[in-house]
């Protein structure tokens, strides 16, 4: 099936609207605009998808990036200075490299799309994208899925506990140790110190045997 | 002149109404709250009308300036016993209570009709400081970021988060003195790191407030008990009604106030009470337990029913012969938080029922004229001083709906020792709607 | 072609999101019964929209140009997106997606993009503290809605709302799912910030997100709201009321009664409860509603076995 105009025109716009947005995302001053305006980047790839016959790919991209954008925008605002994002900050730097390597992926990847050999092989009529995508998740790529998803999980709760300056037992600049097994006691689950460090930490009711 | 259909449709909307309140001004926002075709709006910029009741001080004046020109044209503002200001040619004076809420729907009426000029602005519209920054949406100017790019510092981590260590960017802003979900009067400096609270500095004093007439008049000879405690019922209901209007339930708050206007020895809030508790209030809207607690020392300052529900079961009406006839001993509850204090409000209006119904009975007059319990707290000797520099204490660590709804809990404000129309306001005190220049 | 793909969609859209946010405002005036208010029940809502666009449309020291003026009007948008994808009878579909279910998902995720952009772009802090607090509660209720959307799309075995609606042709959803709807309809409260889920344009903040609003702008964004609830409604009665499925009426007959009776009950609601606390609503999603999500959809996917 040859694509008609309609398609045409809509791939150009939404191309156009693309690269557009994806290169305002460098020149805005707010970390929330450039998020947003690089969600709007995606929104136009996931159309392109749509034309491409990826419906299912190309709704989903609407849905995880919006969320992850404003996922990202949050959590930006949240651990940076800057809290309404409203408050003009630069948003570019080492700009040497940047345009080094931005000129370098540009060339590979335009070698590639020009230079490439692409198969020229046309669906067939009972091709259902969603189940075929399903059986690939859930059927041979599903350990590489799977081990990315938990890893990406532990990221995120590593980050939190990180950047969280309370422990589970206090404060971690002020030493946060844990309770001893029965009140007094040493702490739990800590390695064997020698006396002199123990004495030093000090201000935490732990009693000291001679 | 043509009027567009528009415009014609448009004056028969209800006027959107900002009240500000200003000093010795009786239950204006619940008369207006009230009344058919008037809608109270949490916002100037959601007004047609601004409608100023009550005296605005002189170091109130610049900040109603800056509210006047903040509603969206076209907009009027009604002066009620208060004086205008200057700049405006035509203002429109409205000096009883009873007469503003018709009077405001007129405004509203011809203002929409055109009949009525929009009010001049007061303040040229530009930004309260000059842009700093480098460039047209450049930076602060200093590194990467940093600088003052709109004349105000940036928002910088300088506090440590009270919540849970998860150390934000504390934004410092100014809020009142005319906030709707503030005490009249009250300006406070509020730092917040995302929701919660971290400091809470109060810059200007609230207005004094005012109570019922009859509290004075028991100060000076026996009044009646039922009148008394139906005054007392009624001022508890209008806290309620406040409070339920920032808890987001605007139609019960209408009912509760609709409730106080029609109050009689004969009345009950079982329903009121049943309606609250399935709904939730408590489970889910309110401050949980432990949030918003006054220790025994605030709440022994704060007197009244603040200081009865941590506990404290001081009443001057234990020490009155004809209340303890009726069998009163004071209701207290013992957590003396938020969730403690509207629930104490429900038992004191219950009490306060009861004894009307009782004191009707029996024709009761108070027996002491010396000290009166006032809803406020306490009056003898001493009367209730304003309490509202304690918010700095009890709000940090709130989020900013807990510390609203702890705010509307807390009546802080000073007891006003003057009855209403004791003293003449200035200005003419003509009842009913005038134009004068 | 372009009758029934452009147009039509367009027509159905638009003409739901404009009666049906009329309607929300009459209705809710009628189950107001008793309050001071004062005209007829069917003019006051178009008074109130006169009286907006007479006024002016204020704005802010410096906000964010392009958010801010979109914001409502994307909003809107998103609403109608969602009231193309009801299918109204099995011929009459705005937009028959094989993946309109996740379409509807997006359009969630989106929702939450949109209003937390309303209230920052303002550069006023009342508004901003709304907009985040709607953040914190859209990624709540996003987690619910995918499972409950999920469990519904398993009997189906396709995403596509049309496949949903005939799938319940022995069976409605809400009695083979009993917890589907009930989640859906909290997701529904947070997606228009309504009743008790109103975190984002709360009366704490005198206004949220609309705090700095007025005039035209103000109209599109109630609009917008009434619409998307118009919209919940209609997704909501075809996911788990069996769509246009019913004796003796028409399809599209059908559907509108079954939305209307979703739209009543979520207004009901708004009216019967106060606003929850923020924290302790976000406990409720995670500690208590998104694990029953998570029954729902086990319990769904097991019947869908059983009867398969």
């Amino acid at each position: 099936m040859t694509p008609s105009p309609a398609t045409h025109i809509a791939f150009v716009v939404l191309a156009a609207l693309a690269v557009l947005s994806g290169w305002r995302v460098f020149c805005t001053d707010s970390m929330v605009r450039a998020s947003f305006f690089l969600l709007l980047s995606f929104i136009a790839v996931g159309g392109i998808m749509i034309l491409l016959t990826a419906e299912y790919l190309g709704v989903a991209m609407f849905f995880m990036m919006a969320v992850e954008m404003m996922v990202m925008a949050l959590f930006m605002v949240m651990f940076m200075m800057n809290p309404a994002g409203l408050n003009p900050m630069k948003m570019v730097h080492q700009e040497r490299v940047a345009i080094v390597a931005g000129v370098a992926v540009f060339g590979v990847l335009s070698a590639v799309a020009v230079l490439g050999d692409f198969p020229d092989m046309p669906l067939p009529a009972e091709h259902a994208p969603v189940i075929s995508l399903g059986r690939e998740l859930l059927g041979d790529s599903m350990l590489i899925f799977e081990t990315a998803g938990v890893v990406l999980l532990t990221t995120m709760v590593g980050v939190v506990v990180l950047s969280s300056r309370h422990g589970r037992y206090g404060r971690a600049d002020e030493g946060s140790i844990p309770p001893g097994l029965e009140p007094g006691g040493e702490p739990a689950g800590q390695p064997k110190e020698s006396e002199e460090e123990k004495g030093e930490e000090g201000g935490h009711a732990h009693q000291h045997h001679h | 002149m043509a009027v567009s259909w528009q415009r014609r449709l448009a004056a028969r909307a209800p006027a959107a109404v900002f009240l500000v309140e200003g000093a010795r001004i009786g239950p204006v926002r619940e008369t207006l709250a009230l009344s058919p075709g008037i809608r109270l709006v949490d916002t100037p910029r959601h007004a047609s009308v601004l409608v100023v009741a009550g005296d605005v001080p002189t170091g109130w004046r610049d900040d109603l300036r800056r509210i006047h020109d903040q509603l969206p044209a076209p907009f009027v503002s009604v002066w009620c016993c208060c004086e205008s200001f200057e700049a405006l040619c035509n203002p429109i004076r409205n000096d009883a209570v009873e007469a503003l809420p018709q009077g405001v729907v007129e405004t509203h009426r011809e203002l929409m009709l055109g009949k009525r000029d929009s009010a001049p602005r007061l303040l040229p519209d530009e930004p309260p400081n000059s842009w700093e920054g480098l460039g047209d949406d450049g930076h602060g100017g200093e590194g990467m970021m940093g600088g003052t790019p709109y004349g105000r510092p940036m928002a910088m981590n300088m506090q440590d988060d009270l919540r849970d260590g998860l150390t934000l960017d504390t934004l410092t802003f100014r809020l009142g003195p005319f906030h709707s979900a503030l005490p009249p009067g009250l300006q406070a400096e509020v730092s917040l790191q995302g929701d919660l609270v971290q400091t809470w500095t109060v810059t200007r004093k609230p207005f004094a407030s005012v109570v019922e007439p009859i509290f004075h008049a028991a100060r000076q000879e026996p009044v009646p008990i039922v009148e008394i405690e139906l005054a007392r019922a009624r001022h508890h209901l209008r806290r309620l009604y406040r409070g339920l209007w920032i808890a987001g339930w605007p139609r019960l708050a209408e009912r509760t106030l609709r409730m106080a206007g029609q109050l009689s020895p004969n009345s009950d809030i079982a329903g009121l009470r049943y309606t609250l508790e399935r709904g939730g209030l408590w489970r889910l809207a309110l401050p949980e337990p432990g949030r918003g607690a006054l220790d025994e020392a605030q709440a022994r300052q704060l007197g009244g029913p603040a200081a009865r529900a941590a506990g404290i079961d001081d009443d001057l009406r234990s020490q009155d012969a004809h209340y303890r006839r009726l069998g009163f001993a004071p209701t207290c509850r013992e957590a003396g938080d938020t969730a403690a204090r509207w629930q104490q409000w429900l038992d004191e209006i219950e009490q306060s029922l009861v004894l009307a119904g009782q004191a009707a009975r029996h024709d009761l007059k108070t027996a002491e004229a010396d000290a009166v319990e006032t809803p406020r707290g306490p009056w003898a000797d001493a009367f209730p001083h304003d309490m509202s520099d304690l918010l700095g204490e009890v709000l940090p660590g709130l989020e900013w709906s807990e510390a609203l709804l702890t705010l509307a809990s807390l009546d802080v404000a000073a007891l006003d020792l003057h009855p209403l129309g004791e003293t003449r306001l200035p200005g003419p005190g003509h009842a009913g709607q005038k134009g004068h220049a | 072609m372009i009758l029934d793909q452009l147009i039509l969609p367009w027509l159905l859209a638009w003409l739901m999101a404009g009666l049906g946010a009329y309607l929300v405002a009459v209705l809710d005036r009628l189950m107001a019964s008793g309050s001071a208010q004062v005209g007829s029940v069917w003019l006051a809502p178009l008074a109130s929209a006169a009286w907006l666009m007479t006024q002016q449309a204020t704005t802010t020291e410096a906000p964010d140009a392009p958010a801010w003026r979109l914001a409502p009007a994307l909003y809107l948008a998103l609403a109608a997106i969602g009231l193309a994808l009801v299918p109204w009878s099995p011929t009459l579909v705005g937009v028959d997606l094989s993946t309109s279910l996740v379409l509807w998902g997006s359009l969630e995720a989106l929702a939450t993009v949109v209003i937390f952009l309303h209230g920052w772009s303002a550069n006023s802090h009342l508004a901003l503290i709304g907009a985040y607090r709607y953040v914190a509660l859209g990624l709540s209720y996003l987690l619910i809605s995918m499972f409950v959307l999920i469990g519904v799309a398993l009997p189906a075995e396709s995403l596509r709302l049309t496949e949903v609606v005939a799938a319940q042709a022995s069976l409605w959803h809400v009695v083979s799912q009993p917890l589907g709807l009930p989640l859906f309809l909290v997701v529904g409260l947070g997606l228009t910030f309504w009743g008790p889920l109103n975190l984002a344009d709360s009366a704490d903040l005198s206004g949220g997100t609309a705090v700095e609003r007025s005039g035209p702008p103000r109209l599109v964004w109630a609009l917008a709201r009434a619409a998307m609830l118009v919209a919940f409604s209609a997704i909501a009665a075809t996911a788990f009321l069996g769509g246009w499925m019913g004796p003796w009426l028409p399809g599209p007959a059908w559907l509108l009664i079954k939305s209307l009776a979703v739209l009543v009950v979520l207004l009901w609601l708004g009216r019967r409860l106060p606003r929850l606390a923020p924290e302790r609503c976000l406990t409720l999603m995670w500690v208590v509603l998104l694990p029953l999500s998570f029954v729902d959809l086990i319990w769904a996917g097991a019947v869908a076995l059983w009867m398969a």
